[in-house]
């Protein structure tokens, strides 16, 4: 741990010299140093990729300000942090802002569920090749038919949490059953 | 994948020497210093009021300047850390100013109370918050044009920050200037509005630190 530490302090120090290869390398570490981290906030690969990329241009942006004489390890993680925060507040007011679509997707889903033409049963198989999480919130509402808000309870989520895993699901579900 | 490494690949042919920005507290000393030549200029074109030897020999006056100066340099270290991701890992000297301003608020409240009887009211009110963001302009836009070539992972709290510390150019430029003594005056019209500066500061700092 403390090699791989005093590896990236070196890199660093090579890389504001000007070394370009040792720049590289120092990326390629931070790349992974940071996917795991990032993999375990966020639910998506593709997410993670594009967060990871506006990262490492933050660090190249903001490399100036590491003078080599502190620990290299905070730096990075505090750029990170600030990235995925920024990241998450626009990815959850991007989901508030379509709260009005997501109403109309649970009056929709609730009328297919209990009338004629899509029952829960018919695309349960879909609803399985979820993520784990989203299916279960999607087994728990539509087939063992729990309010979001005791969903959320049992799962130890916020209602807001659980309605846009829900309306997510129903987007990648919507998008399977018109193909 | 293959774009982190494209992505890798083009930043590193992009990349030459650094210039290492300077140390915070560098940054922060040119701040004071630089906030202290504004203030001997502007006291020279304005003039110091007429009673200031006089009022230098009371307590509370002193101790007021003291606390408005403590907070001046507690505001240009924290302004400067704080234009770093990582606060320069230096986090309690970052959040310090928190430290002067209760001190500062003692300090007022201990003069207020020995403001018996009460020095009467001046007849000016709003004009005194004017000159003082009028003063405070250049130091406020300075400071910001400066941190904006950092990279502050803490835009709100720095713009906050940077706004106190011009405003505490201002009032200390008007506290040696204004002939006047009422505790509540100066608490109404010069340091509440200096407070309510602050607010302005991280929403203006959330817009202009963006990065």
């Amino acid at each position: 741990m403390t090699g791989a530490t005093d590896n990236l302090n070196t890199l660093m120090g090579q890389s504001l010299a000007g070394d370009q290869r040792a720049y590289a390398a120092l990326l390629r570490e931070i790349s992974r140093l940071l996917r795991p981290f990032l993999a375990n906030r966020l639910s998506f690969t593709n997410e993670v990729d594009d967060l990871l990329q506006e990262i490492l241009i933050s660090i190249h942006k903001a490399r100036h300000t590491y003078d080599g004489n502190r620990p290299c390890k905070p730096w990075i993680y505090a750029i990170a942090k600030f990235r995925l925060q920024d990241h998450l507040r626009a990815h959850y007011s991007d989901q508030l802002h379509h709260a009005d679509d997501l109403s109309e997707w649970e009056d929709y889903l609730h009328g297919d569920v209990t009338g004629t033409a899509i029952s829960y049963e018919s695309i349960s198989g879909e609803v399985e090749k979820l993520p784990e999480k989203q299916a279960t919130i999607l087994r728990l509402m539509h087939q063992e038919g729990y309010t979001a808000k005791q969903v959320a309870e049992m799962i130890g989520m916020k209602e807001s949490a659980v309605k846009v895993a829900a309306h997510r699901a129903y987007k990648v579900l919507r998008e399977k059953l018109e193909r | 994948m293959g774009n982190i490494d494209e992505l890798i690949n083009k930043l590193a042919q992009d990349s030459t020497a650094v210039k290492r920005a300077s140390h915070p507290f560098l940054l922060g000393s040119e701040w004071m210093v630089a906030a202290l030549i504004y203030l001997a200029v502007a006291l020279l074109l304005s003039g110091a009021r007429h009673d200031l030897w006089l009022e230098l020999h009371k307590p509370w006056f002193v101790a007021e300047l003291a606390a408005l100066a403590g907070i001046l340099i507690c505001t240009s270290l924290s302004a400067a850390l704080l234009s770093y991701p990582d606060l320069h890992q230096k986090r309690s000297i970052a959040f310090s100013p928190i430290a002067a301003f209760v001190l500062f608020v003692l300090v007022m409240l201990f003069a207020w109370r020995a403001d018996n009887p009460p020095a009467p009211l001046p007849v000016h009110s709003f004009e005194c918050t004017l000159s003082i963001s009028l003063v405070s302009l250049l130091p406020a836009a300075w400071t910001f044009h400066v941190m904006r070539k950092f990279a502050s992972t803490h835009s709100r709290w720095a713009g906050g920050i940077a706004c106190l510390f011009a405003f505490s150019v201002g009032a200390l430029w008007l506290r040696l200037y204004e002939q006047n003594d009422s505790i509540m005056h100066v608490i109404r019209w010069h340091y509440l509005p200096m407070a309510g500066a602050g607010i302005a500061g991280m929403w203006l700092g959330k817009r202009v630190l963006k990065w």
